[in-house]
Order: C-alpha cells, then sequence, then structure tokens
C-alpha cells in the first residue's frame, strides 16, 4: 500500500558560520528536531575514526601498569583521515593487514635521566604518514624512525595544528630506570564501541529563539522599568536605544546569546506585564557547534557523518521498497 | 625569670574572667599583652621570653592604641597546630611516655626492683635503669637496623630491644652493668614492638625525601605497630575515671559514692551506699556491708564529734548523720580496738586481692582488719605507719558528698559526662602488658635462682644474666598487639578485641581508626544514656562519625584538635600547691576542712589540703601554666560544693582554645603575622600563654566564645575554629551544617568505604586486598579538613557531572544512570589488588618443600602450568585464570620420620602441591607483583599480587559525600544522554527524589559550587560554619552566563527535543564504594553439597544454593503449589532412596552386593523403598541413636 500522501517536501541547507580547525559552528536550516538530532548522534557515535585498539607490551617498568598504560594509549586522539579508506576490523575478512591496522612504536628505552620524565603521545612512533596522533611533533630521538620523515613531508596537506609549542598527551612519567616498550595497533571504529573513536569533543545544537516585542505593552513601562527590564536577562538580549528610548532586541548573534533561561519573562511578570516579549524556538532553525578532537578535521566530520545518515537512509528505503514489494506480492495473490 | 612571679605585684597578667574585682586585674593601659610587663624593655634577654612583645607593640603609642584587627587568619593556628602534633598525637604521645619514662617507673617500683632468692640471702638482682633501643633484628647473629616498611613486607615484627642496667652478686662479686652513650652494655631483657613514628622510630623527623627512601609514605600519621608484618592499631579505649568520687543512683534509688582506686600495685571498688538512712561501706574484702561509722571508728576517728566535724558542721548534714551514729553506739562500738575486732569478723576468708595478702605469716583479724582498711579500701590514698587521718577525711568527703546530694539532687553525678572519663591508649595498655611480663620474667628468675643456689656444690659459678629469656616480654608483647587479648592476671583483667588490623581501604579508614574510641560499655544493653551525644563532648569528639546499629554511641571518634594527656609528675604540682597556699590536711582539723568560702584541693582524686581562697589559688595556677611552669595540660577547676580539683592524670581529653581576657584575644594580628610568616609555631602561641589546652572539666566552667565578634568582657577564651569539632572523617564533607545530621554520620561511615589512593608506597605495599582507583581527583569543593590531613592527595573518589532528573525509569530507588562514554574516559575505573601468598616450610626430619619448574608436558603455551617460569612461580604480567598454578610447590610426602639425607631425596619424595589461583570465574587477570621474601624466624614466603582492573557495570555502588549512595542502574550511551547547549552531557543521572526527604542541602551547594569552580578554574571552600556563600557562587555562575541556580537547559539526547523543565546540573564529588557486582554475584544449578545432611552449601564462598526459606515456604503453601514445595524442598535438595521395613517401620538397606533388601531388625524382605529428604533419614538414625525409635507407617500412595 503505497503512501496516498506525500510529506510536504523540504529542503534543508546548511549554512557555516565559523570554521577553524578544531571547530565549527553552522545554522541547519529548514529542517527538523528529528533530523537535526540524528545528525548530532552519528557525529557522536557513528563517525569512523582511528584509535589504538591493540596493545602488545614487550616492556613496562613504570610505575602505572600495562592495562592503565593501554587505556591511555586508546584515548589518545589519532589523525583518521584514512578511516575512511580502512575497513573495520571485525567486517573484513581477508588477509591483508594494512587495511585494518596501522602499527605504532612506544620504546622510550631506559630512562637515564635523574628528572622525571614525560612519556607522550610525540614519542610514539608511527608507521604509516597519514596516521599519528594529534598535534604530533616528533622528538630528537624518534626523528629518523618509522613514517616520522614522511609525516612531516606532509604536514603541510594536513593544515594547521596547534604548533610544536604544545606538549603532547601524556601517557606516563618515567623515573631514572624505568622503562616502557610497546607496539601498538590502530583500528578503525565509531564511538558507539568504545569513546575512544568519538571524533568530537562537543556536538550539540541550540534552538535559534525568535524574540518579539510587544511594542504597545513595552510602550507602558517607565524609563527605568525599561533599564531593569534590559538588565534583568543576564545574557545581552536586549538593549535600550538612548535615542529612541525603546527597547530593542540586541545582538544580531542571538541565536547563540540566549540561554533559555526565562529571567526577563519572569522579570516582565515581576513588573505585571506578562506577555511583553514573546520568545519562543523556531522548530526548523539549528544552531550546531561541533569541537572536534582533532582527529578528523571539524567540517570532515559533519560531511562523514551525513554520508553515514545518507547509507542509513538508502538501507531503510532499500528495507522499505522490500516490505513495499512483499505487500504488493500479498496483495496481488 | 629572676624572682618568682607571684612576688613582684607589678607583674600584669590576665587570666580568665573568674575575678574582675582582682586589683592586680589592670587597666587599660596595659592591654592585653600577658606576660612580659612593658616597663622591663626588650634588653632582658634572660627572662626567657624575649620576643615576645612583636616589634610593632613597641612602637608609639598611638599606633598601639588603634583598634586590633580582627583575627581572620586564626585558622592558620590550625596547621601549624597539626604541624607539631600530626593526626594521631595521643597515640604517639601515649607510646613515648612509656618508653621514656614509665617503663622506668615500672622497674624501679618496690615490687619490682630487686630480685632476691629464698636460699642465698647474699643474693640479689637490682635493676637501676631501663632503655629502649632503636628498631633492629638479629639474624644469623648479626644485628640489623630496620625500617617499617621491610617489617610490612617481611612479616616482622617492627621491634626494638629493650636493655636493663643492673647490678647483681656473681658468686662473691658485685656486678655492675651499664648502657653507654651508644646504648650498648646493658642486658637485653626482650624486645618491645615500637609505635611507628614514636620517638624511637626511624620514621621520626625525617623529611619527605627520607621518609620516601625508607618506603614510607609522607602522608601516613604513625601510632600504629607492625606486628608480623600485619598493621595493628591499639584502639582508645574509655572507662570511668579512677580514684575520683562518683555520686549516683542504685537500682533503688539510693544514692551511693563509689570511687575505683588504681594504683601500681592493686585495683579496687570501694563504695558508700545508704540504706534506711543509714550510711556503710561496702567493698568486696568485706562480706557484708559495715556501718560507715564502724568503719571510720576502725580508721581511728573515734569521737562522733570529730566525725560529724570532718562531715561537715552544717546541722542539716549532722541530721542526716543520727541514724548511722546511732546504729554505731547500738553495735556498742566505741574505741578503735572494738571497731578493727567488728570488721576483722566482716572480712573475706581466702580473700586474696590480686595474689597479694597483706600480713605474710598469718595474723589475727583485727590486723587483718586493719590492713585492709590501710591498704586495699580506697587503696589510692596512701596510709603510712597506719596513720589513717588522709583516708578518714577522704570518707568523710565521701559521705559529705552523699549527704548533699540526698538534699539536693542536682549534686548527682552524670557517668557520662566526660569530664567523668578518661581514655586509655596504647602506652598506658602496654605500660600494663610489660609490667606483667616483667614480674613474670622476674618470678623466673628468682625461680631458677632458687633452684640453683639451693644446690651446694656446684659446677659453674651461677650467673643470673645467663637465665633471662627474652622471649618472655618478646612473645607476651607481640602476641598481645597481634590477637588483642589483653590478659593481666594481677588486675584480673581479661580483654579481647583491643587491637584491631588497620583498616588500609583507604587513606581515611586508615586516619579514621586511629581515632576511633571504643567503650568498655556492653553493646547488648540497652541504654541510651552512655550512647547519646553529651554536651561535655563539645568539641573533643566528633558528632557525626560514629557507627550505625549496635555500636551507635559506644564507638566514637576524635576531633580534629583534640589531645588525651599522658601523666604529668603529681610531685612538683603537690609541692606547688603547698606553695600557694594550700594547707596540708595534717596541719587542720574537721572544723576547718569544710570552712566557708574555701576549698578542698583535690590532686588526681586525692586530697591535698584546703585553700582559703581558691579561686585566686585557680588563677595562680592557670598562670603558671601559662608561662610554662607547670605542664600545658595540667587543669585547675573548682566547683559549686567548695572543691578545688588539680589534675594531671593520662587519659583526659582536651583541646587548644585563645585565651580571652578583658573582652579581646590575647593573640593578635601581629602574632599571627609572626605565624604566617613562618617565624612562630603552634608551640610559641603556647609558650607564650596566647593558646592553652584545656580539658573537658576546665572547658566546663570556662566561657568560651565561638567567634570573635561574639567575645563579652566575660569571655574567657575562644575558639580557634568552629569546623573543628569535627573529626576527621566529617571533615571530609562539605557544606555539613546545612545537612541533616544522620546523612552525615552516613557519610562519615561510607568515607571509610570508598576506594582512592590508599599511600604513596601503595604500589610497594603487599596487602592482602586493596582497592585503587585508577584516576582519584581532588573534589572541587574543598573543605579546610582536607586541606590538613591531605585528602587532596590521597584523594578517594571523581568529580562527576551530576543531572538531577529522571531519566530512562532505571534510576529509581537511589539508583544512578551512567554515560558509558564517560566510563570509557576512565571514570569510576579501578584496580583490585589481591595477595596470595605460600610458605615454603621446613619439617621437623629436616625435610622441606620445594618449588620446581614445572615438567616439560606442563609446561605447554595452555594448560594450568603455563604462568609458571623457571623458577616454578608465575611470572609478572601474565593474565592469570581461575584454576591457573601460580605456585608450583611439593612437599615431602615424610615429614616426621627422621632421614638420612634430608636435603638430597628422590623427586618421588616429593608430592605436589601446587598452589592454584581461585578469582573471579570469567575474569583475567594479571600477576601484578611477586616477591620472595625470608621472616626473621627463617620462614621463606612468596607473595604473589593478582591485580585486577574493573571499569564500572551496572551494580556497582557509588556515594556522593552527603550519605547519598546509590547503585548504577543502567549505562546508557553518550548520545542518548541529554544534553545542554554548550555540549555539555551529565556523566551520570540521579533522581531528584534523593533529596526531599533527606535534605542534603549540602549536596546542592556542592554541586553549584563544583560549578562554579569548575568555571573559575579555583577549587571553592565548603567547610562546615563558613565556606563560599550562596550569593558568591550564584554571582560566579551568573558571570560565566550560567543561571545563578545552577539549572541548565537541557535537551533529550534520544528525541532531540528541548526538556521542558531546567535541569540542576554540575559536578559533585562521587566515590567508588567497594561493594561491587562481581564480587557478590552468585547463582548455581547444580554443586557442591553439606557431607553430613546431602543438602546444597550454604554462601558464595562455597558456590552454595540459595536458600528457600521459610517464608517463601508460606507464599507457596498459600498459593498451592504443592509440587513446587516438593521439588525445591526435596528433589532439587537432598532426596534419598530409603528402604523402610513395611513390619517394623524401621529403616532397612539394600545389600549392595545381591540387590536384595532386607531389614536388620526383622531379617525379612519385606521392605518398600520410598524417597525422603536425607536430613531426615538422619534425622531418623540420630534418634534411634538415643534409643527413641521412630517408625515409618506405610499406605499406599
Amino acid at each position: 500500500m503505497a503512501p496516498t500522501t506525500e510529506p510536504k517536501q523540504r529542503s534543508p541547507s546548511i549554512v557555516v558560520q565559523e570554521l577553524t580547525h578544531e571547530k565549527i559552528r553552522f545554522a541547519l536550516l529548514h529542517t527538523d528536531t528529528s533530523v537535526a538530532n540524528a545528525l548530532r548522534r552519528v557525529i557522536i557515535a557513528e563517525v569512523p575514526t582511528l584509535a589504538i585498539d591493540l596493545v602488545d607490551v614487550i616492556e613496562n617498568t613504570s610505575c602505572l601498569c600495562d592495562e592503565f598504560i593501554a587505556h591511555r594509549l586508546g584515548l589518545i586522539p589519532l589523525l583518521s583521515e584514512k578511516a575512511v579508506e580502512m575497513e573495520f576490523p571485525y567486517d573484513y575478512a581477508g588477509d591483508d593487514e594494512s587495511v585494518t591496522d596501522v602499527h605504532f612504536e612506544l620504546n622510550t628505552g631506559i630512562c637515564a635521566s635523574a628528572e622525571t620524565v614525560d612519556v607522550t603521545s610525540n614519542d610514539l612512533v608511527c608507521y604509516d604518514p597519514r596516521v599519528a596522533p594529534v598535534n604530533y611533533h616528533p622528538g630528537e630521538s624518534i626523528k629518523g624512525k618509522g613514517g616520522a620523515m614522511e609525516f612531516e613531508a606532509q604536514a603541510a596537506a594536513r593544515g594547521p595544528d596547534d604548533g610544536p609549542d604544545i606538549p603532547g598527551v601524556v601517557i606516563v612519567k618515567l623515573r631514572r630506570g624505568q622503562q616502557i616498550n610497546m607496539r601498538c595497533v590502530a583500528r578503525k571504529g565509531v564511538g558507539r564501541d568504545h569513546a575512544k573513536w568519538q571524533p568530537v569533543a562537543t556536538a550539540t545544537y541550540r534552538f535559534e529563539p525568535e524574540i518579539t516585542i510587544n511594542e504597545e505593552l513595552m510602550a507602558t513601562l517607565t524609563e527605568e522599568e525599561k533599564m531593569a527590564f534590559v538588565e534583568s536577562s543576564p545574557t545581552a538580549l536586549f538593549r535600550y536605544d538612548e535615542a529612541t528610548r525603546r527597547v530593542v532586541v540586541d545582538a544580531p548573534d542571538q541565536a547563540r546569546s540566549y540561554g533559555y533561561d526565562g529571567e526577563c519573562l519572569k522579570k516582565a511578570e515581576e513588573l505585571g506585564k506578562p506577555g511583553l516579549v514573546d520568545i519562543r524556538a523556531k522548530e526548523d532553525a539549528f544552531h550546531f557547534t561541533v569541537e572536534s578532537t582533532g582527529a578528523l578535521r571539524p567540517e570532515e566530520i559533519v560531511v562523514n557523518a551525513l554520508k553515514v545518515l545518507e547509507r542509513k537512509m538508502e538501507v531503510t528505503r532499500g528495507e522499505l521498497d522490500i516490505l513495499e514489494r512483499e505487500q504488493d506480492e500479498q496483495v496481488a495473490m | 625569670m629572676a624572682e618568682h612571679p607571684l612576688a613582684d605585684e607589678d607583674v600584669t597578667y590576665r587570666i580568665g574572667a573568674v575575678d574582675r574585682d582582682d586589683p592586680r586585674v589592670g587597666g587599660a593601659s596595659h592591654r592585653t599583652f600577658p606576660i612580659p610587663p612593658p616597663n622591663r624593655g626588650d634588653d632582658d634577654d634572660d627572662d626567657g621570653f624575649h620576643g615576645a612583645v612583636p616589634e610593632c607593640l613597641r612602637g608609639p603609642r598611638d599606633k598601639l592604641a588603634a583598634p586590633v584587627n580582627t583575627l581572620e587568619d586564626k585558622f592558620e593556628l590550625l596547621p601549624a597546630f597539626l604541624k607539631v602534633r600530626g593526626l594521631v598525637r595521643q597515640h604517639i604521645d601515649s607510646f613515648n611516655y612509656l618508653i621514656n619514662e614509665e617503663i622506668r617507673k615500672i622497674i624501679r617500683a618496690k615490687a619490682n626492683e630487686r630480685v632476691t632468692c629464698d636460699t642465698d640471702p647474699s643474693f640479689y638482682l637490682r635493676y637501676t635503669n631501663i632503655h629502649v633501643g632503636k628498631p633492629c633484628v638479629e639474624e644469623d647473629y648479626i644485628v640489623e637496623d630496620i625500617t617499617p616498611q621491610q617489617c610490612r613486607l617481611r612479616d616482622m615484627t617492627y621491634a626494638a630491644p629493650v636493655t636493663v642496667d643492673a647490678e647483681y652478686t656473681r658468686g662473691k662479686e658485685i656486678v655492675t652493668r651499664k648502657t653507654n652513650e651508644q646504648g650498648v652494655g646493658g642486658i637485653t631483657i626482650g624486645r618491645i614492638p615500637l609505635m611507628l613514628r614514636s620517638s624511637r622510630c626511624v620514621l621520626t623527623g625525617k623529611s619527605e625525601d627520607e621518609l620516601a627512601r625508607l618506603g614510607e609514605c609522607p602522608l601516613d600519621p604513625g601510632g600504629y605497630f607492625v606486628v608480623k608484618g600485619v598493621e595493628k592499631v591499639v584502639l582508645i579505649q574509655e572507662q570511668l575515671s579512677k580514684n575520683r568520687i562518683i555520686i549516683d543512683v542504685d537500682a533503688k534509688g539510693e544514692i551511693g559514692a563509689s570511687v575505683t582506686s588504681s594504683t601500681h600495685e592493686r585495683k579496687s571498688k570501694t563504695n558508700i551506699v545508704v540504706k534506711h538512712g543509714k550510711l556503710y561501706l561496702r567493698h568486696n574484702t568485706f562480706v557484708e556491708d559495715v556501718p560507715i561509722l564502724v568503719a571510720l571508728k576502725a580508721m581511728g576517728t573515734e569521737s562522733d564529734q570529730e566525725v560529724v566535724q570532718l562531715v561537715g558542721p552544717d546541722p542539716a548534714y549532722a541530721n542526716l548523720l543520727i541514724p548511722s551514729l546511732q546504729e554505731c553506739s547500738a553495735l556498742a562500738i566505741f574505741t578503735q580496738q572494738q571497731a578493727l575486732e567488728y570488721c576483722g569478723a566482716k572480712v573475706r576468708t581466702q580473700s586474696r586481692m590480686g595474689g597479694y595478702q597483706y600480713g605474710r605469716n598469718r595474723r589475727n583479724r583485727v590486723d587483718e582488719a586493719r590492713d585492709i582498711l590501710a591498704g586495699v579500701v580506697l587503696a589510692h590514698v596512701p596510709v603510712v605507719a597506719y596513720d589513717f587521718r588522709g583516708k578518714c577525711a577522704y570518707v568523710a568527703v565521701m559521705i559529705r558528698r552523699i549527704l548533699h546530694a540526698m538534699i539536693d539532687r542536682t549534686q548527682i553525678d552524670d557517668k557520662d559526662y566526660y569530664g567523668n572519663k578518661r581514655l586509655e591508649l596504647a602506652g598506658q595498655l602496654l605500660a600494663l602488658l610489660f609490667e606483667d611480663c616483667f614480674k613474670r620474667l622476674n618470678a623466673d628468675l628468682k625461680r631458677q635462682a632458687d633452684a640453683v643456689l639451693s644446690k651446694s656444690n656446684r659446677a659453674t659459678q651461677f650467673d643470673i644474666i645467663k637465665c633471662i629469656r627474652q622471649d618472655t616480654l618478646s612473645n607476651g608483647l607481640e602476641h598481645a598487639i597481634s590477637s588483642g587479648n589483653w590478659t593481666v592476671k594481677r588486675f584480673r583483667m581479661e580483654r579481647k578485641g583491643v587491637t584491631q588490623v588497620l583498616s588500609r581501604l583507604s587513606f581515611i579508614s586508615a586516619l579514621g581508626m586511629m581515632t576511633r574510641i571504643t567503650s568498655q560499655f556492653e553493646k547488648t544493653r540497652k541504654v541510651s544514656g552512655p550512647r547519646a551525644l553529651q554536651p561535655s563532648q563539645w568539641g573533643m569528639l566528633c558528632p557525626s562519625d560514629t557507627p550505625e546499629g549496635e555500636s551507635c554511641g559506644l564507638v566514637k571518634n576524635l576531633a580534629l584538635m583534640t589531645h588525651v594527656t599522658t601523666d604529668d609528675e603529681e610531685e612538683p604540682l603537690r609541692k606547688l600547691a603547698f606553695t600557694l597556699g594550700t594547707q596540708p590536711l595534717s596541719l587542720i582539723c574537721g572544723a576547718e576542712l569544710h570552712a566557708p568560702g574555701g576549698a578542698i584541693v583535690f590532686l588526681n582524686g586525692s586530697i591535698l589540703g584546703v585553700h582559703s581562697a581558691p579561686d585566686r589559688f585557680a588563677r595562680d595556677m592557670r598562670y603558671l601554666r601559662r608561662i610554662g611552669k607547670v605542664g600545658e595540660f595540667v587543669s585547675v577547676h573548682t566547683t559549686q560544693g567548695g572543691r578545688l580539683y588539680i589534675a594531671s592524670d593520662g587519659g583526659r581529653v582536651c583541646r587548644p582554645l585563645l585565651i580571652v581576657a578583658d573582652g579581646e584575644p590575647l593573640a593578635t594580628r601581629e602574632h599571627l603575622d609572626e605565624l604566617k610568616a613562618g617565624r612562630w609555631g603552634f608551640n610559641d602561641f603556647l609558650k607564650r600563654g596566647l593558646v592553652e589546652y584545656l580539658d573537658v572539666n576546665e572547658e566546663n566552667i570556662s566561657y568560651i566564645a565561638l567567634y570573635e565578634n561574639e567575645i563579652t568582657r566575660d569571655h574567657t577564651h575562644l575558639e580557634i575554629e568552629p569546623f573543628t569539632m569535627l573529626g576527621v572523617c566529617a571533615g571530609i564533607i562539605p557544606y555539613p551544617h546545612h545537612n541533616q545530621s544522620p546523612r552525615n554520620t552516613y557519610q562519615c561511615a561510607m568515607g571509610k568505604q570508598a576506594m582512592g589512593n590508599i599511600a604513596f608506597n601503595q604500589l610497594n605495599r603487599m596487602d592482602t586486598l586493596m582497592y585503587l582507583l585508577v584516576y582519584p581527583q581532588k573534589p572541587i569543593v574543598k573543605t579546610k579538613t582536607i586541606e590538613l590531613i591531605g585528602y587532596d592527595r590521597l584523594g578517594a573518589g571523581q568529580n562527576a557531572t551530576v543531572a538531577v532528573m529522571s531519566y530512562s525509569g532505571y534510576d529509581i530507588e537511589d539508583a544512578i544512570v551512567m554515560n558509558k562514554a564517560s566510563l570509557d574516559r576512565g571514570f569510576g575505573r579501578c584496580i583490585v589488588l589481591r595477595k596470595y601468598a605460600t610458605q615454603v616450610k621446613k619439617y621437623s626430619n629436616r625435610t622441606m618443600d620445594r618449588i620446581v619448574a614445572p615438567t616439560e608436558s606442563q609446561a605447554g603455551p595452555t594448560g594450568r602450568h603455563r604462568l609458571l617460569d623457571r623458577d616454578g612461580i608465575a611470572s609478572v604480567g601474565t593474565l592469570i585464570n581461575p584454576g591457573d598454578v601460580y605456585v608450583n610447590k611439593q612437599s615431602p610426602s615424610n615429614t616426621r620420620d627422621p632421614l638420612p639425607n634430608p636435603h638430597a631425596m628422590p623427586d618421588t619424595f616429593y608430592r605436589p602441591t601446587p598452589q592454584s589461583y581461585k578469582g573471579p570465574q570469567g575474569e583475567s587477570c594479571v600477576v601484578d607483583k611477586v616477591m620472595l621474601t625470608m621472616t626473621d624466624e627463617g620462614v621463606f614466603n612468596v607473595k604473589c599480587l593478582v591485580r585486577h582492573t574493573r571499569r564500572p557495570e551496572v551494580g556497582d555502588k557509588f556515594s556522593s559525600r552527603h550519605g547519598q549512595k546509590g547503585v548504577i542502574g543502567t549505562i546508557l550511551p553518550q548520545r542518548d544522554f541529554p544534553f545542554s547547549e554548550r555540549g555539555i552531557t551529565p556523566d551520570l543521572i540521579m533522581n531528584p527524589h534523593g533529596f526531599p526527604s533527606r535534605m542534603t542541602v549540602g549536596k546542592m551547594l556542592e554541586l553549584v559550587g563544583g560549578k562554579a569552580g569548575a568555571q573559575d578554574g579555583r577549587f571553592h571552600d565548603g567547610t562546615a560554619f563558613a565556606g563560599d556563600t550562596a550569593e558568591d557562587i550564584g554571582a560566579t555562575l551568573v558571570n560565566h552566563g550560567f543561571s545563578y541556580n545552577g539549572k541548565d537547559l537541557l535537551h533529550c539526547g534520544i528525541t532531540g527535543e528541548p526538556l521542558v523543565a531546567y535541569i540542576f546540573m554540575g559536578p559533585v564529588y562521587y566515590q567508588k564504594l567497594k561493594h561491587m557486582v562481581l564480587d557478590k554475584m552468585h547463582a548455581r544449578a547444580r554443586g557442591p553439597r553439606v557431607v553430613l545432611t546431602r543438602q546444597p552449601t550454604e554462601g558464595r564462598a562455597r558456590d552454595g544454593g540459595l536458600r528457600l526459606g521459610e517464608m517463601e515456604r508460606d507464599c507457596l503453601i498459600g498459593y498451592g503449589a504443592s509440587a513446587l514445595i516438593l521439588e525445591r524442598l526435596m528433589i532439587s535438595s537432598d532426596q534419598f532412596e530409603a528402604q523402610v521395613c513395611n513390619k517394623c517401620g524401621l529403616l532397612a538397606y539394600r545389600h549392595h552386593g545381591t540387590g536384595k533388601d532386607a531389614c536388620a531388625q526383622c531379617e525379612d524382605a519385606d521392605v518398600s523403598a520410598l524417597k525422603l529428604p536425607y536430613a531426615c533419614k538422619l534425622l531418623f538414625q540420630e534418634l534411634q541413636s538415643m534409643n527413641i525409635c521412630p517408625r515409618l507407617t506405610l499406605s499406599d500412595a
């Protein structure tokens, strides 16, 4: 049985408002909450990235135990551009390890310094020039090893990072005589399985507020009352215009600033003028903020998420088609 | 000081507000400075108080006249106090007193000093001195120093040798042995376990670095013993004061006075009771009560008038005495001789008080009665040469107090009043034990001397030193501490559970144990009095920290600044009291004893004399204490009835307070600046008389201001900080003053179960069980106590972002919903370390166990021997599963009979006794550490530490710091969690129903405080009775764009819609408690059975069945599911097929060989088989064995 009425066709769009190498802000327009939330959920849980998944401990005389360090290694964000080309280890049945695994090595040698030495993500030796810890600036000792050289050659292509002054992720601290020697395998995965595969630190959206001032009612307020009303909102929402002596909606960027705290509505009631302003959330405009862990560029995360979403839709549509066909057949019989 | 301070009338000093009219309390020109009079100038170098007047006070007058600043930094006194005192000073002081002083007194006591011999009168051994050495151990005849950490790891006792100096005869010569400066030369009589951080301990006075090098945690407070590798704490014992008169009411409502006398030789309890308006002396050396007048006459007070005068000339008292006087004259007892004869007739025969027989030869009853009255009744009042004057006065005072209480019932003492309590600490308890062991040692020596010297011709010269057996002392002490059984025969003392293993579950639990006080009171008695919080406990004991249940209120904890005194010399105080105008008892007659305006002066419970101006006397004593001429813990207090008590005995609780005079604290801002600059310590305040210790009795008559702005001219003291009234455990709670009080009590109990860091040396420890948190944090909302005790360095919890809302329904009944991503990132992750140890034993036939490498067939990569290294012990870092062998031990098959070559026996001689690992099924743990070690007794130990890292799972228990515990109800993925517009998702969700009934407002404040702190990037303060205010927190939140009330707009993670309510969300410090599902979950289908009844075993440890109990059975009966009952109670439990003889009804049997049934009774084959529970069959047989014949009459089913 085919649906008789087509839902109203929408043409969602995305307007990028801000884009840095670690953060994207964009507006998702002309769609509804379910789509916005689906996008958010996919960003958190289903955009594949790489993370260290297997650790072979060869030597560990540090103060932290093996699984402690393994856990810490897993949580280091890795540059995951390559993730798209790779296979999930649980999906892949072939023998070619290179499709699923990326190898790392962490071998500090015996610590000879009298001071405590930090072992950071910069001490990881990567064997794939495209996969490295975020903000990777290998130290002198491992410059020549593995794919470090190629890594540096490709640095320009990868875009900006936080620079070498930002220290790497501390894995463990070593004292004189201690040593760590581990082999790690990074694999492709999704945030659903473990938080280490989440590409984002935060992925969130907010509804765009629609603020209308009841000018008639506002006109009944005294100047002090107007001032008090403007000040009642903890975020700069309104402005008292000295010239026109009117209260106007302040920030052009109001969408971001208003926290739906309802303070000004309370104030209005306090002043005896309920309905002085009307604030309601627009139902078809969403302001997204996506902060990357560094594993993927923020825009990539969004694009990948949309791709995942698209694939999901295709699967659903395919299933629906089959269902429809079956029903048709039944009707035919 | 050149002259006596009291002789110099110009010296201005203030003491309290005792006497405002005293002309010597000067005007404003003297301001508040206590000691050196300003006119002395600063060139007076030798007065001992140089520097007491800071520069600022020597400046121009107008500066001096400026208003004194408030003492907002008086909190700084606390760290200074804790720096000199540490958290467990009471234990350490008590032990130091034992090893430095008391031990010397014991050996010099008359009864112990000499060992003589009955057979050779010229023989003697006299102890002159005693010395406790430094901790060491003798191994293979080499003496080596030891550290506590070594002892813990090697299962040794941290002990030091005790050496004595002695003088003794060897043949005809007199030998003297003396310890020289290096501590050698003395005679070693044994080893005494040393308390950690006591004066002889290697850890004392070490810096953090040095402690680290010794393998010790710098935050560890010490105060416990290490005995056989186990850390043992001697719990503080609370009991009623000794040698004090307590007036109380007995069950019949009659008033009585009781005194528990305690001296070195003897303990005894003396009562004076009222029966039918007459007074009697009751003591268990007398078979019945002795009329008090008879007793007094027996003690030499023959005249009735004198008795009345001693009691007090007031006619009201005299009237009450009349019945007693009449009774005495009715008995026709008028002289001492008559009275003694009367008493002698009442003496309990064969009474052997503490094994001491007064009068060595059998003497007549009069002498016996006199001796008992002199030495046993009120034993603590000395009677020299049968001069009973002091004792009569003491009895008179007891009578007077009874009579007073009869007139005025308010004079009855409150037994629960904390001034009447004394705390017994490790030092005192060990002193009892030491003396006991020492006496045994001496008795032993005497016996040997008697035996040897009685022989006339000896081969060698008798040397008593060679007879000293060191293990009498060493084993006696070691065994008592390790078992906790305190048995002192001469006091008939038999106490159990005096020591406990130091709980190392968390840092707090260890600290909490060191401050714990147990009461001697029976737990089973249902009286509320001793359990209730007594007002006099204010500031001394923590009002929150007590367990729930049977020992509620009986187990208490010390507050943060409480100190427990040790004994102080009495003699100088006695002299001082006389110097200050106390008239000795011997110089005054009975009437003067109770002269109006004067007071009887008591020193530690015994009467010294009478002082005519007690207030002045008290003030003088206090003055001398403040300038340091008298011990700082000596307390003086007066009572209404004209009594003045000086106390210098040990076991009193006391605490420091700022002294106030003329409405201003003596300590000024300048002093505190000195303190802050690090030039002064706490002792400087004490020395300069700015701060003093008050015990409960003295605190009770002081007027103490809580805050500085409350001080009036009547105040005598000022609290240092109000939050010090809480103890260590309650000090962790932020904003406890906003919580309902039982919540704080719950948290005190739960803080001890929280996982976290145990100590800085936690990874070098080999404890049986250790719980560690992987990522412990400092709480964002701190308290001052947290900083003081170092909880911020050894935390036991994590700051979790909590949303207070209902979500998913898996959060009802205190369950919490966890964010899976938070768990992925390490929230609540913990490490459980468990020790598995084995001994390599040596046997009497000189064979011993051995550890061997696995054979080739065993060695493979699979199988239970796969972990083993070439040395036969599991290799470190390998995964270990239940059933795996971790030590491949073999034991000799013959351990008794002597063998020709015990060290080279063939392999067949040994049978395998492998140690296999029993851990949680299905979990793979890791061998963390392996240690091979030998104890000082030469026992070879193999210890394996097995590590298991766990992430939280559904059912694990968590709690905040406000007595709000809950288990994980479900774990949801992050995408399903609510999120804020800033992208924050909570770590856990807590149901708001937890709040209304529990009223833990402190938790809400912690939440908003934590939220503000996280935004501010600083730790917020939630100290009790202070802390950041809600207004400040709200302002901070608003500054950072949050709502002032801590609520946020959240969106549902599942639908994406905004939630219709604002959600209260922010960081709260959460503790993971040790109760984890993994250790508790249990199920069984079939499994082991008990041999006797053939029913399933009980308990998880034995893989037991789950009992279908009486109530469950009732349900099934009610429901009518009879088949299910049959199945549960018999078929699935202990079904048994039995044969029953149809003729006699007794149990028959089935012959195994032939398979035929037969009855042993009737020899008949008419036997039926039936099924019955094995327990039933067992019952029948047991009845038969008792000559009861149970017969089964069967009918067709």
